[in-house]
Order: structure tokens, then C-alpha cells, then sequence
């Protein structure tokens, strides 16, 4: 029934002819080409930015100080029903994320979708959100950490561009207290959504692995990207630059994580790989796992060339900077420096 | 599916004891070796056992691998018996050589991590395991455990039978199938890569312990989406302990969240059979062929006699 409904989303797109030679309901793509993907339309002055809590809760008061940045951008806000909803962790229930996720999917008039916070939820909902009309004219999805799994469920299915960057949990009260780099993350979004070609100052980190790639960009939140292994919503990182990020693990449990991308084939074939902010929980006295985060990391791609950057600012940390998912990007790590940016 | 089912022990016989995961103390084992040879067994006693590691794994992933590597290729052995889990199996799971395992099979009996080493198998070389208490757990052994007893009626093939009370969520009914199955992390963690198995038919258990609820519920959709609860012949929900739960509580407990998952399906589930990280945690036998009964009375799940 799901793979029915899976194939019944692809109709008329590009990927149904794909599709039709999987056996399985977790197609493996080739590699992907530039031109395969599709960008939403840019944003104006003007333009609408929905809010809505597909996964954990927030209020309306909350929500306020993006609202403030937001309008100051230029943008019209339309403001979801389940913010300020709550049912336990969640933006309300699953009907009510769904339908308020859906009306803004649908709706010609709002241009992006900003997810007011991540939390936990998405995959409860995933399977019952209808892209179709999102899938004839693309919008902006913004968001991470649980909203991986939109960013995911597109690179997997539709080959639509997304954001991945700040939520409105993130906005300071204060603009003019906020640091540099929290700020500045901030208005990568601005610059995301209305058409700026992203180049990010990305600090050396002398632990990085020397190189140049080309890919389209994929990542996102590691457990949440080993938490979607085998769904309709297993990310394709092939011939792609891919950025991992989280917080709260052990880091043996980030081993294991970086066990299941390789073992289900996510890091053999990388334009280039991008180790955002890794907030480790610390080892229990007595079971010091021995190894940390760029141990485990350089463990696994021994076997392959490409780039690695470490420190990479993104993550639950205060410069996170919005990166365009499913955009052409390029990594040239040398000596003494990084450079990423969007490919032209 | 018939799988291969690995010779039943007789005394005299050699079990050897492993640390493919976790570091654990030499000493901790002693209650098991004394138990083990009191059934009429020869122990042999593996390096990662009480190894010289400082730090959380029993040995480096060469002395791990080659460890649980001689015990699965010397033919004295006759049983492996794992002193616990923890973590580690995934990072030497693909470099071990199951060569000499499938052309002479033996017992393998552990559980937690280890449902890594019992999937891979299952999936790859449908040879029957066994999951089950490790060392550790004869630890503060009572004379006539029936979990410890459960063991050596396994390991020396005697037909398994066992029995458990009635829970208000169960769903009764009546069902045949292979019984696999093992921790819910580690079933999610093996999804789309080489040790994933298919759940079609099967008596399906799983247990946790230690996790987010919130966690436990994405990894139950993560199984779901993945269609691993789309056609098993029944579910056998063991034991979900020391569960965290965020500030905000997640508003259902474990058995609560399963019930929720599992109310698309008609197959029979029931709730507190004895596996999982607790005491009350039953030898069970994977790959081999189990019929399963729910009853308002109480579940009774035994080996089908073939």
C-alpha cells in the first residue's frame, strides 16, 4: 500500500521512469546530475513565509522575535495553526501537524515554509503529507535537526531543493546582543532565500583532509539520517558533498551511527564531506570510549579521497549558516584554508 | 524457510566464552564458568575476556575479531557464549569470515549488541542462534533459575517451551513461524545494509533498554516505514527498561507507543514476554520454527516439533 502510494507521488515526475526498475521500495539511485534537481523560486520582497511546528512545540510568543526579522526583510508572514498548539512534545497531533503542514504545502500564496523547531515528530507525519502540488511548484522548506527528514524525504523522492538552517527557536530576543557568527547565521537565510549565490567563511581546521569536490549538497542530523536507513526517506548521498551534524550521543553511539552510513553505502562515493558541531555527551566514568569525533570520522573514509572539513559551521550551535540541500556546491580544502560555495 | 540448525551440545563438550563488545573484568565470568562446567561442559576462555583495554571495548578491533574469529573456527568449540554486550560488533561484524562457521555450525548465545551478530547470520546464512543471557547474568544466580536452566535446556536441545502471563494490550490469537528477532535499536541500526532481515512470517520479538521514549518511537516508525511490520506472523514484545523520557514527558510509555504502531495490523502481539535486559529473560531460539499462542489466560510460545 505505501509503495503504491510512493509510485502515486512520482506520477509525472521525472523520476517515475527511475523508479519503475526498483524491485524495492528503497530505490538506490545512479548518480545524479546537476540538472535533475529543481529549485524553488526565489523570494521578493513581498512574498509570504509560512511558520508551522511539524515536530515539537512552540508558542506564539516565541515565535515573535523571527516574526520581527522576518517582516523586517520585507516578507508577508502567514502564521500556522499549530503554533502555540501542544500535544506533549509535539506542535500538536499528528492530524493537526499534517493538516497545517499540508495547507501550507498547498497553498500558491505562501512562497516558504519556515519550521518554527525541530524536536521530534516528522517521521509520524511524513508518509501522510501529499507533495503533488508542492512537487508542481516547489517552495522553500527551511529548517534542521528533525526537519532533516523533509530535506531527506525530497532528496529522496522528488529532487527538490530545501534549507537547511535556523528555525524561529533560534532568532535572538536582541539582535544587537546576539554574537557575530549567531547573527550572521541569521541572515544567511535572508541571503538563502532571496537568491544569493552562498559562500561561507569556513575557519581552518588543521585535522581537515586536503582536496577539491563537486556535488550537490545533501545532509543534515546523523541520528536522524541513520533513523531514516531503509524508509521512502533514506537520503541519497552519491556523487554529493554531505554535512553531518548532532548532539546529546555518546560517541559510541556516533560510531555505530558512522557504521550505518557505511554499511548502508552513504559514504563510498562523496564529492566532499563536511563535519559540522558535534556535541558530544560525555563518555560514563570507566567507559572512556577512547576515540573522538574526528578519530571516528577519519576511521571511516581512510578507504576514499575526497575532502573532509571538520568544524564545518553547522549544527545546534551558535554559527549555523544556511546551506541550499539539493544545490550544486563546490569544497577546495588546501594548505591553509577552505573555500565552499555555491557552484555557478 | 528451513534453516540450519548448529549439533546440540553433550557434556564434555567445549563452550567458549567472548568479548566481541564491551570490556568486561575476568572475574565476572567465574560464576558462569563454574555454572557452565557444573553442566558437564569444558570451558575455554577467550583473550578479550578481562584483556589489558583501558578503555570501553574488551580489545582493539583486530584482538576482538580475531578472538571471536578462532572461537568460530576452532572445531573444539562447540558453543560460543558471549560474557555481555555494550557495543562494538558493528565495527568487526564485516571483516569476520563466516567460512568455517557454515560449513560447521555451532551455537552462538548472547543477546543486546549481539542481536547485530544474530541478524547477520540469520540473514546471510540462515543458521539458527541463540538469544539469550550472557555471563553477566549468573551473576547472582539461585539454584533452578529458570532463565540460567533455560540455557542448557537450549544449548543440549531439548524441545523449547515457555510461558507467560496475560497483558490487557495483548492481541490474542494463534501463530506459526520462525521466531527471530532481538534489540529494537540494533534492528534499526542493520535497516538497507548487509545484516537487515526480512520479517515476513516471522515471530517477530523485540526488547530495549536505556532509550528516549521519543527515540524508541522513531526507531518503531523507522521499522515500520521500512515495512518490517507489515507482515510478520505475530510480535513478541519483551522488556522495555530504563527508559529516559524528555522534560516535556512524552505522554505514552513504551508498550503504549508499540500498540499504536502495531493497531494497523490484525497479526496476534504480546506484551511482558520474558526477554529484554532484565533477569526474566528467556534462552530463545532464532531461526527455528515456533508456534505461538495467546490466550486470554496466558501465552504459551514452544518449539514446533519437525
Amino acid at each position: 500500500m505505501k509503495r503504491k502510494r510512493f509510485l502515486g507521488s512520482l506520477l509525472g515526475s521525472p523520476l517515475l521512469a527511475a523508479a519503475a526498475f526498483q524491485d524495492d521500495q528503497t530505490p538506490k539511485s545512479g548518480i545524479l546530475g546537476e540538472n535533475d534537481w529543481r529549485i524553488p523560486s526565489y523570494l521578493k520582497p513581498g512574498d509570504t513565509i509560512g511558520i508551522t511546528c511539524p515536530a515539537g512545540y512552540m508558542t506564539v510568543a516565541e515565535i515573535q522575535p523571527a516574526v520581527q526579522v522576518l517582516k523586517s526583510w520585507g516578507f508577508n508572514l502567514r502564521i500556522g495553526r499549530t503554533v502555540g498548539e501542544r500535544d506533549f512534545i509535539f506542535g500538536g497531533t499528528d492530524g493537526e501537524r499534517i493538516s497545517d503542514m499540508q495547507q501550507m504545502l498547498d497553498d500558491p500564496s505562501i512562497q516558504a515554509i519556515m519550521c518554527a523547531r525541530g524536536g521530534y515528530g516528522i517521521v509520524r507525519i511524513i508518509d501522510q503529507l501529499d507533495f503533488r502540488k508542492f512537487v508542481e511548484k516547489p517552495k522553500w522548506i527551511i529548517g534542521f535537526s528533525d526537519i532533516t527528514v523533509i530535506h531527506a524525504h525530497l532528496n529522496h523522492n522528488y529532487r527538490i531543493a530545501s534549507i537547511h538552517s535556523k528555525m524561529c527557536n533560534s532568532f535572538p530576543e536582541h539582535p544587537e546582543l546576539a554574537e557575530k557568527g549567531q547573527w550572521e547565521s541569521i541572515l544567511s537565510i535572508r541571503l538563502a532565500l532571496t537568491g544569493r549565490r552562498i559562500e561561507y567563511p569556513v575557519s581552518f581546521d588543521a585535522s581537515n583532509r586536503r582536496g577539491t569536490g563537486l556535488g550537490i549538497l545533501a545532509g543534515g542530523n546523523l541520528k536522524t539520517i541513520e533513523t531514516l536507513a531503509g524508509t521512502g526517506s533514506d537520503l541519497r548521498t552519491e556523487g554529493m558533498i554531505l554535512f553531518l551534524e548532532d548532539l546529546g550521543e555518546y560517541l559510541y553511539n556516533i560510531d555505530r551511527m558512522f557504521y550505518n552510513l557505511k554499511r548502508t553505502g552513504k559514504l563510498d562515493k562523496l564529492g566532499g564531506l563536511l563535519i559540522g558541531a558535534f556535541r558530544v555527551k560525555p563518555d560514563d566514568p570507566g567507559d572512556e570510549f577512547g576515540r573522538s569525533v574526528y578519530n571516528i570520522v577519519m576511521e571511516q573514509v581512510a578507504d576514499y579521497k575526497y575532502p573532509v572539513c571538520f568544524n564545518f559551521p553547522v549544527g545546534h550551535v551558535k554559527e549555523n549558516y544556511a546551506l541550499k540541500c539539493g544545490v550544486q556546491h563546490e569544497l577546495n580544502i588546501n594548505s591553509d584554508r577552505v573555500i565552499f560555495r555555491e557552484a555557478l | 524457510m528451513s534453516n540450519t540448525i548448529p549439533p546440540f551440545l553433550k557434556s564434555g563438550d567445549t563452550i567458549g566464552i567472548v568479548c566481541p563488545a564491551g570490556y568486561m573484568a575476568a572475574e565476572r565470568i567465574v560464576p558462569c564458568v563454574n555454572t557452565l562446567k557444573s553442566w558437564g561442559f569444558r570451558i575455554k576462555i577467550g583473550k578479550t575476556v578481562g584483556g589489558i583495554s583501558s578503555n570501553y571495548f574488551s580489545g582493539t578491533d583486530t584482538e576482538r575479531l580475531e578472538d571471536l574469529q578462532e572461537m568460530l573456527d576452532d572445531k573444539d568449540v562447540s558453543a560460543i557464549i558471549f560474557g555481555r554486550g555494550g557495543y562494538g560488533l558493528s565495527r568487526i561484524i564485516d571483516l569476520i569470515s563466516f567460512k568455517k562457521f557454515r560449513k560447521y555450525p555451532k551455537w552462538i548465545l548472547g543477546y543486546s549488541d549481539i542481536s547485530l551478530l544474530h541478524a547477520h547470520i540469520y540473514a546471510n546464512y540462515e543458521i539458527a542462534t541463540a538469544h539469550g543471557p550472557m555471563a553477566g547474568a549468573f551473576l547472582d544466580l539461585v539454584p533452578g533459575d529458570p532463565y540460567i536452566e533455560s540455557i542448557r535446556e537450549l544449548l543440549s536441545g531439548k524441545k523449547m517451551r515457555y510461558s507467560c502471563n496475560p497483558h490487557l494490550f495483548n492481541r490474542n490469537g494463534e501463530a506459526e513461524g520462525v521466531l527471530m528477532g532481538g534489540n529494537l535499536t540494533l534492528m534499526a541500526h542493520v535497516l538497507d545494509g548487509p545484516s537487515e532481515f526480512k520479517t515476513r512470517g516471522l515471530l517477530l520479538f523485540i526488547e530495549d533498554i536505556g532509550e528516549y521514549l521519543y527515540n524508541i518511537d522513531r526507531m518503531l516508525h523507522q521499522l515500520e516505514r521500512a515495512g518490517k511490520f507489515q507482515k510478520p506472523a505475530a510480535v513478541i514484545v519483551g522488556s522495555f527498561t530504563d527508559l529516559k523520557d524528555t522534560e516535556r514527558p512524552f505522554g505514552k510509555n513504551a508498550y503504549e507507543i508499540i500498540r499504536d504502531i502495531l493497531s494497523a495490523y490484525e497479526y496476534p502481539v504480546c506484551y511482558g514476554f520474558p526477554v529484554g535486559h532484565v533477569k526474566e529473560n528467556f534462552a530463545l531460539k532464532c531461526g527455528v520454527e515456533h508456534r505461538l499462542k495467546i490466550e486470554k489466560d496466558g501465552v504459551l510460545l514452544e518449539e514446533v516439533n519437525s
